[in-house]
């Protein structure tokens, strides 16, 4: 892992002060109210705050994004990202020590880990293709299906999941906890050097904030004014991505006037993971929610940086772009709960070829202060 | 934010636990009736007959119509060659290959044992092979791609359930069954609009498909009074009264008219 030499610059992370708060959407404002009522049922603990100190900053997202989201009981800070970063490559958050955040989201494959499943701790075989994390601040529930709502609700999980990381909150927090290092960044971070799990996962949280890509052609392009970032190819691709009446992909993958996150947040059953008898493999976010109408859907994935993050789809089933673009083509597999923007769409070689030269000018520009730290 | 979720999960978990020990002793319920085994009919070999003949096209011989592949590049190099319409396949002496034959009517209340080796369906050079192809209502259809693009098979059925499917190059045979009679269901590939098959399914083992030479055989055939049926993906369907006598050989020709 040391080796992710271009992602190190030891500059200061951000190092503008918050100036203005900006506007905080609805959602996220519920949701510390919520905790805040909720405090006296957690008892003891609530006598550690987990309230972000130090120096306040500013994200500044790149061309294509849009301003991001942040929670108003985790205002990143210097130290809180600093210290996200560095528990993001600790590979003592789990049981045998041998995995991070990283190991699945290795930031030489843009934060994905290549494999077809999740590999965890003891080669443990998860079901699902890991998710890249970056641009992960701007949706409004994570993982496949939709099951935690934010980032600090998300960074917990992997830590205690039996097949990934699988190493119990409080054997996390003891580990931490022998080592003075960590109970400095602790106190930078939060106040004091108490270490609970809620501090982890908001100090991983602020730094995924960070996490962000844009700026690829496909920005330049469209936000930039620049009219030869793309190819000929690249803009008939574009056109085809666009029209309902042809691609029809900007109706989950959306682009907006000024940013583009090239997801609808939203899920869908397009017919990936149906078996043999025609049924489904994984409900997806039926399991969350139990409406009918959400069996095997999963969340649209973003297609950022999608020409680095093969294989895809939730299952890891298709291998190339190409493929991906051929599996729209002749639309899917059918089963009962097919999202109805989901039908074979006329489609000729030239325009599946254009379409997957579109998918690739959306590598953006990668984080920096986002690969491992050195230790001090 | 999770911990505060803990104690109303354990407590809705007590809940439900003890609503879980109050009602539900497990039942037995092994005192159901086995079904009764299926009555298999197995043809007597001593009385057993058959039925041949030959299928003739009266018409003009077809000149063969280029199919253009260009649209998909992998396919014409994976073609080897070039694809021409088989929707009318004449050979020499007239004789009419890929026309489906079959029992139609004279095996009612007779259960016939489903096949254990699949039929398979090769996706290989943008084409479906074979063209047209009998199975069994529940003999398992194994569905192959050898090619290096991406198929999407769509039998377009009508009697049992229509479907389509992606299958990457590469992607592991599907298996699929159908489990009603239906003569016949047209299949085609969602991306490659010349691929074409034809599936009839029955539920018996009497149906054949004309050779290049047009001759076909349904042997191992019951004595009996049969409608012997035959279609033909252009040139429609034909029926006539056959009787096979124990042990005999029936001969029924076709011959359709051109078009
Ligand atoms: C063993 C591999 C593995 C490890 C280790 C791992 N993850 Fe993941 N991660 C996954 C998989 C697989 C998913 C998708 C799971 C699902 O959706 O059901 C995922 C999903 C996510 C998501 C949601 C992304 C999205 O698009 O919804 C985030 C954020 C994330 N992980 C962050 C982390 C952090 C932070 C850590 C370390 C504490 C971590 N992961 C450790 C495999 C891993
Ligand atoms: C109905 C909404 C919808 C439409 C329309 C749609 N997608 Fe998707 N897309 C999704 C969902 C949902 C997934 C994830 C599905 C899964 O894994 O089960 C996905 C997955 C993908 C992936 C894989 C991403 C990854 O990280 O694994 C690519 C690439 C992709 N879509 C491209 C396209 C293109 C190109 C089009 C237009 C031809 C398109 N999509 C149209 C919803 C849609």
């Amino acid at each position: 892992m040391s080796s992710a030499t271009i992602l190190k610059t030891p500059a200061a992370l951000f190092p503008q002060p918050l100036r203005s708060r900006r506007p905080i959407p609805l959602d996220r404002l519920i949701v510390p109210l919520l905790t805040v009522l909720s405090l006296p049922l957690t008892g003891c603990r609530a006598k550690i705050s987990e309230m972000p100190a130090g120096t306040p900053i500013t994200i500044h997202p790149p061309l294509g994004l849009p301003a991001v989201p942040v929670p108003v009981d985790n205002q990143p800070t210097l130290q809180t990202v600093a210290l996200g970063r560095r528990l993001f490559y600790e590979q003592r958050l789990s049981k045998d020590n041998s995995l991070s955040c990283a190991s699945c989201h290795n930031p030489k494959l843009d934060f994905t880990d290549g494999r077809r499943v999740a590999k965890g701790v003891g080669g443990a075989t998860g079901l699902r293709n890991v998710p890249t994390v970056l641009n992960a601040a701007y949706l409004p529930l994570l993982f496949w299906d939709g099951r935690a709502k934010d980032l600090e609700q998300q960074a917990g999980s992997p830590i205690s999941d039996p097949i990934e990381m699988n190493q119990s909150h409080k054997v996390t927090v003891a580990k931490l906890a022998r080592d003075p290092e960590y109970r400095t960044m602790f106190a930078d971070a939060f106040g004091s050097s108490d270490i609970t799990i809620g501090r982890v996962e908001k100090a991983l949280a602020s730094f995924e904030r960070t996490l962000l890509s844009g700026n690829s052609a496909f920005d330049r392009y469209r936000y930039g004014g620049d009219n030869y970032a793309l190819s000929p190819a690249q803009q008939r691709g574009l056109a085809i991505f666009i029209d309902p009446n042809k691609g029809n992909c900007a109706a989950c993958h959306t682009i907006d006037p000024k940013y583009a996150l090239f997801t609808d947040g939203k899920f869908h059953n397009i017919g990936v993971g149906v078996d043999d008898e025609g049924n489904l493999k994984d409900m997806g976010r039926y399991n969350q929610t139990h409406v009918d109408s959400d069996r095997g859907a999963f969340k649209t994935p973003t297609l950022r940086n999608i020409e680095n993050t093969a294989p895809y789809m939730h299952d890891g089933s298709l291998q190339t772009l190409k493929e991906v673009v051929d599996f729209y083509a002749g639309g899917g597999n059918s089963n009962p709960y097919l999202d109805k923007d989901i039908r074979a769409i006329k489609l000729s070689g030239q325009d599946r070829a254009d379409l997957v030269e579109f998918l690739k000018s959306l590598s953006g520009d990668l984080p920096s202060n986002a690969g491992p730290t050195e230790k001090r | 934010m999770k911990n505060t979720l803990t104690p109303t999960c354990l407590f809705l978990a007590l809940v439900l636990m003890c609503m879980g020990c109050s009602t539900k002793a497990p039942l037995n319920t092994a005192s159901e009736a086995a079904p009764n085994p299926v009555q298999y009919f197995h043809v007597d070999p001593a009385t057993a007959g058959e039925v041949t003949g030959k299928v003739s096209y009266a018409g003009p011989k077809p000149t063969p119509k280029k199919i253009d592949m260009s649209e998909d590049p992998a396919c014409v190099s994976a073609h080897h060659g070039k694809a021409v319409d088989e929707s009318l396949l004449v050979g020499p002496n007239h004789s009419l290959a890929n026309a489906f034959v079959y029992i139609k009517s004279g095996l009612e209340g007779k259960t016939f044992e489903v096949p254990v080796t699949p039929v398979v369906i090769d996706q290989s050079g943008c084409w479906f092979h074979p063209r047209i192809l009998g199975v069994q209502t529940n003999q398992v259809v194994k569905i192959v791609n050898s090619d290096p693009v991406t198929h999407n098979i769509h039998p377009m059925a009508e009697i049992n359930r229509e479907w389509n499917h992606s299958q990457g190059p590469g992607d592991p045979a599907l298996t699929r069954k159908f489990i009603k009679p239906e003569i016949m269901i047209p299949v085609k590939c969602n991306i490659h609009s010349w691929m074409r098959a034809y599936i009839g399914v029955l539920d018996h083992p009497y149906f054949a498909v004309s050779k290049d030479d047009g001759t076909f055989q349904i042997p191992n055939l019951p004595p009996g009074t049969y409608t012997l049926a035959i279609w033909q993906e252009r040139l429609g369907t034909q029926e006539r009264q056959i009787t096979v006598a124990p042990g005999q050989h029936a001969v029924a020709d076709f011959t359709f008219k051109g078009k």
